[in-house]
């Protein structure tokens, strides 16, 4: 029992964690409809980002989210308008997500030439730090970036309902077309939520520095991980991919104390499975015209 | 109207054609600036062919095999060749893939028809790689896979350069708990282990070996190579307090499995790891230094070693690399020392040939760096490794007694946190 | 779109034969001509990827659904092969694996019915990623399910007891047949009603089924085929290599690969594939063998990929076939055909 209690703090932790990076992906989805599978490789190389912010500035991870959301924001807009945009509508869809795929080879390729494929972590003074509360053994870096995670999801949550680029960007995922006549810029709107995403990739990415060791090939991992989260919550439904990261969080963590550490990992899948099979649009998805 | 079109779509796409092909052309150049591995060969060159992984998974320690190799041929071209002969490297990619490497195999030997060959980095690359070379008879002397597929091939063309075969790594370990008197030995062990050919299969056989001698398994379990996070396999290992914990680690895991022992507040009284602790630079910098004292691994080099040639070659290896003995990856270590095999072979037989290669090993004792090698019949050396514990700072073999620099030092002081 | 026009033409063309023909013949002639191992070698692997190029275009091509999970057959044809032919007891002169490889074949297309049904029922985009996912998934069995597959300690086959100085025909032969049957079903589609319907599913999936177009049954059965095609070629490979990891033979760089070559010689046609393949393996193989090293492969790779989809969406076959009709089409002085959209795709670029 004790173990078992041990695995749900574990599993919502790391759960939160997940949600923050999730949130990222599937806003970028509501936003283009564009499934993008660098995310995860964007992820790793805010963490790199970090790394280096840490071993030669020596700047707290959590610190260096401050730096480090800019400046991928600005990497998102930029890779948009070099790589998405360009697409004809007709495929964009199908290419999109092989280009997705193609820019998280690229990252990845660019950070094992930088940063070499050995693994890295960023060894904080509280690294090993625990808290013992009641009996429970929570790590202090999965509280701290747990924490943050939460924070940064409250101030997407105000980005979006609170202000006029927010506005903006809900209308489109509701009715692009009524947004556009509406007199939102679509191409702008496109880049800056797919900039947001990457930008909570960002975020993300320091805290998963933080927590994980990591190389330039964690992405397939960290990716095929999301696509199950944000299935599961619905895609574009951001308060469905907070819930999913959690449960699937926890799932997962309780399978490792309690049955296997291999299996555990399958857990992902068989929760995305019997989504798909049970309720294809997610737990909190809409049902759209012809699609999912 | 469609010229039209088509321009204003180019011209969309104008800044993306810049920036690639900006890319490219500074990554060509790079590439093109990058010095040529291989000098020209001379009709009398001795070119021996090896595929390493340079890109890909195993990029990292796949560099440093390189740096062994070229060391080596660099030590022996100095001293005037092998019989005469100036080793030539030709030194290959194979992308950390295995169609790669057999490529790459069947292009040394059958297109740049080399005259020896020496095994890959990765050791997962052996197998496939091993039998081109057995299919056109060429000699196959390799320091990176020693697994127990390896040898299951039986192939009399395979030697493995290091003391014994992967899995018994760990015998050295059990060797020194089960000597210990009965009443001081552990009661109950736990072991977690990396699912890994060169991991796991060494915990499994120190946990027949501790069975045997009725130690009691309290936990046994493997996760995959990509889990980011050992705390709830450790929370599972140590629910039931185990005396010694015996861990199948390759080196990412063991610092992770460090750092979660030391956050579940746990510290067993001996704590064995098969790879990863023995990094003299890493274990101490990913953990922390003053957590290091009291763990136990095993391998089969060290830089105080007292085997042939090790101190002449730590000097070689800061005059061309820099840095400091405590630097040099074991893989390059075994690099050389396949080269010192060969070495060893032309100056008894006076001939460098793969037949006499071949029949030439298969018997006697081989002076290296790694101690004396000697192999069977289907290449499984027949030496074993030596255990070491990190003890203030530094590691030092501690067993068997007569390389012991120190007594082991047990039970495990607590972790500093 | 012109389909209608060329679903009516004859089925075999006089051109259309002479080329295939003129292609087998030299598949056969080639090991002749160039006797040396390592130039078998790399055809080998090329004719491989052309026939898994050539599988894949059957439903990211026609059908327009990208599938980024054939990884996950080619892996599961590789262990298959590797569990039946483990011992040697079952392989005595070396030709049993090959006489397996249908048998194969029709496993993975057979698996490949449910969960395309699943997977199928939405569209592209949930598709590409039910797939990814399942590469994972197979992956993760690779690891776990280790009285089958051995797990991370890999499975061995035993080893072809093939003559030395013709080691590698067999193997190539046997590529070299499976890429001719993957472009005899190719032509098949373009050639009749079902590359229609594979086509319009494409083109417009909810209007395909508002005409009568049976997509789900159509889309599901081009899965399979394709996906039974990759997965013998991945029997094939295993053979081959003698000994596979789960890292290698589910590697999401296969599926990468052959959709790189798809794109690069044309999508939805049946020779772009295969252009791609034998312009894209040997190129890989040679580039890592003589600048391997500089570390640039994997930048040089997603690079080259973006280029290709961005400057290139439709290939280089459809591409220098419509500058081509645009010609001819100038030459005969009928400039209304300029605007109106080349046949090949059934795309529309302008």
């Amino acid at each position: 029992m004790h173990t078992l209690i041990q695995g749900v703090i574990l599993g919502v932790l790391t759960g939160g964690v997940y949600a923050l990076m999730a949130s990222g992906q599937t806003l970028i989805f509501g936003v283009m409809k564009v499934v993008n599978l660098a995310q995860g490789a964007f992820v790793i190389a805010s963490a790199y980002l970090a790394f280096t912010l840490f071993t030669q500035f020596g700047i707290d991870p959590l610190v260096a989210v401050l730096i480090t959301t800019p400046l991928m924001f600005g990497i998102g807009v930029v890779g948009h308008w070099l790589f998405l945009r360009p697409l004809r509508r007709e495929d964009a869809t199908e290419l999109s997500i092989l280009i997705t795929f193609a820019l998280a080879l690229l990252v990845e390729g660019i950070l094992s030439i930088t940063y070499h494929t050995t693994y890295r972590s960023i060894n904080t003074s509280y690294a090993n730090k625990a808290f013992d509360i009641g009996g429970f053994s929570v790590s202090a870096v999965r509280l701290y970036g747990f924490i943050v995670s939460c924070a940064l999801l409250v101030l997407l949550y105000v980005i979006l309902q609170k202000t006029r680029f927010g506005r903006a960007i809900r209308a489109t995922v509701q009715n692009p077309q009524s947004a556009t006549l509406l007199g939102v810029d679509s191409n702008r709107v496109k880049a800056y939520g797919f900039g947001l995403g990457i930008a909570t990739a960002a975020a993300s990415g320091s805290i998963y520095g933080l927590l994980f060791p990591f190389n330039s090939g964690s992405h397939y991992d960290l990716i095929s991980r999301l696509l199950s989260v944000v299935v599961l919550g619905g895609l574009g439904s951001i308060g469905g991919a907070v819930l999913a990261g959690v449960i699937i969080g926890v799932v997962s963590s309780v399978a490792a104390v309690t049955w296997s550490p291999t299996w555990s990992e399958m857990t992902f899948f068989v929760v995305l499975l019997l989504v798909l099979l049970i309720r294809p649009q997610g737990m909190f998805g809409r049902v759209e015209r012809g699609a999912l | 109207m469609n010229n039209n079109r088509l321009s204003k779509r180019w011209f969309k796409r104008a800044p993306l054609v810049a920036v690639v092909g900006a890319a490219l052309v500074v990554l060509s150049a790079c590439s093109a600036s990058t010095p040529k591995a291989t000098p020209t060969a001379s009709t009398k060159a001795l070119v021996i062919g090896i595929s390493l992984s340079l890109t890909g998974d195993f990029a990292d320690p796949g560099t440093a095999v390189k740096k062994g190799y070229e060391l080596w041929a660099d030590t022996v071209n100095a001293k005037g060749g092998v019989l005469g002969r100036q080793v030539v490297l030709k030194i290959v990619d194979d992308l950390s893939s295995p169609t790669q490497v057999v490529t790459n195999y069947q292009n040394l030997i059958t297109r740049d028809k080399v005259d020896l060959v020496f095994g890959p980095f990765s050791s997962l690359l052996t197998v496939p790689a091993s039998q081109v070379a057995d299919r056109y008879k060429y000699a196959f002397i390799e320091s990176a896979g020693g697994g127990p597929k390896v040898f299951a091939q039986k192939l009399g063309n395979l030697f493995f350069i290091q003391p014994g075969p992967i899995v018994k790594q760990g015998d050295v370990f059990a060797d020194y708990i089960l000597a210990l008197p009965a009443a001081q030995r552990p009661k109950t062990a736990a072991y977690p282990s990396l699912d890994d050919p060169f991991a796991q299969p060494i915990a499994a056989n120190i946990q027949a070996r501790f069975e045997a001698a009725g130690i009691k398994t309290v936990y046994s379990g493997t996760y995959p190579a990509e889990t980011p996070d050992l705390t709830p396999i450790m929370t599972k290992a140590i629910a039931s307090k185990p005396d010694v914990i015996v861990s199948g680690t390759q080196s990412l895991d063991a610092y992770q499995q460090v750092k979660a022992l030391i956050q579940l507040h746990y510290n067993p009284k001996w704590l064995y790891m098969s790879n990863g602790a023995n990094s003299p630079v890493e274990f101490p910098s990913k953990v922390g230094a003053a957590n290091t004292e009291g763990v136990f691994s095993s391998g089969d080099w060290f830089p105080s070693s007292t085997a042939t040639g090790s101190a002449d070659f730590i000097k070689a290896y800061i005059a061309k690399y820099g840095g400091d003995a405590t630097g040099i990856d074991n893989s390059s270590v075994e690099a050389y020392a396949a080269g010192q095999v060969l070495e060893l072979v032309a100056a008894k037989t006076g001939k460098v040939d793969n037949a006499t290669i071949i029949s030439t090993l298969h018997s006697g004792t081989w002076a290296t760096l790694l101690g004396n090698l000697s192999w069977d019949a289907i290449g499984e050396p027949q030496g074993s490794y030596l255990l070491v514990q990190w003890q203030k700072g530094k590691l030092v073999p501690v067993y068997p007694a007569a390389i012991a620099q120190s007594a082991p030092e047990a039970p495990k002081p607590n972790w500093a946190g | 779109m012109k389909l209608s026009k060329e679903g009516a033409s004859p089925f075999f063309t006089r051109i259309g034969l002479a080329r295939g023909g003129v292609f087998i013949v030299a598949l056969i002639v080639m090991p002749q001509l160039f006797p040396q191992h390592w130039i078998w070698n790399m055809m080998f692997f090329t004719v491989l990827y052309a026939a898994m190029s050539v599988s894949w275009n059957l439903i990211g091509g026609f059908a327009g659904y990208p599938s980024l999970g054939h990884a996950a057959f080619f892996g599961i044809g590789a262990y298959a092969m590797a569990a039946i032919f483990k011992s040697t007891h079952l392989l005595t002169n070396g030709w049993q694996p090959f006489f397996i490889m249908p048998l194969i074949g029709l496993g993975c297309a057979i698996l490949a019915l449910p969960i395309g049904l699943i997977a199928m029922r939405t569209r592209a985009d949930v598709f590409a990623i039910v797939t990814i996912t399942l590469l994972f998934v197979a992956q993760t069995l690779g690891y776990n399910l280790k009285s089958l597959t051995g797990g991370a300690q890999g499975a061995g086959l035993s080893r072809a007891p093939f003559r030395l100085d013709i080691f590698e025909q067999p193997f190539y032969f046997a590529a070299v047949s499976l890429l001719l049957l993957a472009m005899g079903i190719a032509y098949f589609i373009t050639r009749t009603k079902l590359g229609m319907a594979l086509t319009s599913i494409r083109a417009d999936e909810d209007k395909a089924r508002g005409v009568g177009v049976r997509t789900t049954a159509v889309k599901v059965m081009a899965f399979a085929v394709s996906v039974g095609i990759t997965g013998m070629a991945g029997g094939i490979w295993a053979y081959y290599l003698g000994f596979i990891y789960p890292q290698f033979a589910f590697d999401p760089l296969i599926t990468i690969a052959i959709v790189l070559m798809t794109f690069l010689g044309g999508r939805a046609t049946v020779w772009g594939p295969v252009l791609g393949a034998a312009i894209l393996m040997p190129a890989q193989q040679l580039l890592a063998y003589y600048v391997g090293g500089s570390q640039i492969y994997l930048i040089a790779y997603a690079s080259i990929f973006l280029l290709i989809m961005l400057l290139l969406p439709r290939g280089i076959l459809p591409t220098v076939l419509s500058k081509r009709r645009l010609a001819s089409l100038a030459k005969q002085g009928n400039m209304s055909g300029i605007s109106s959209t080349p046949a090949i795709t059934g795309g529309s670029n302008s």
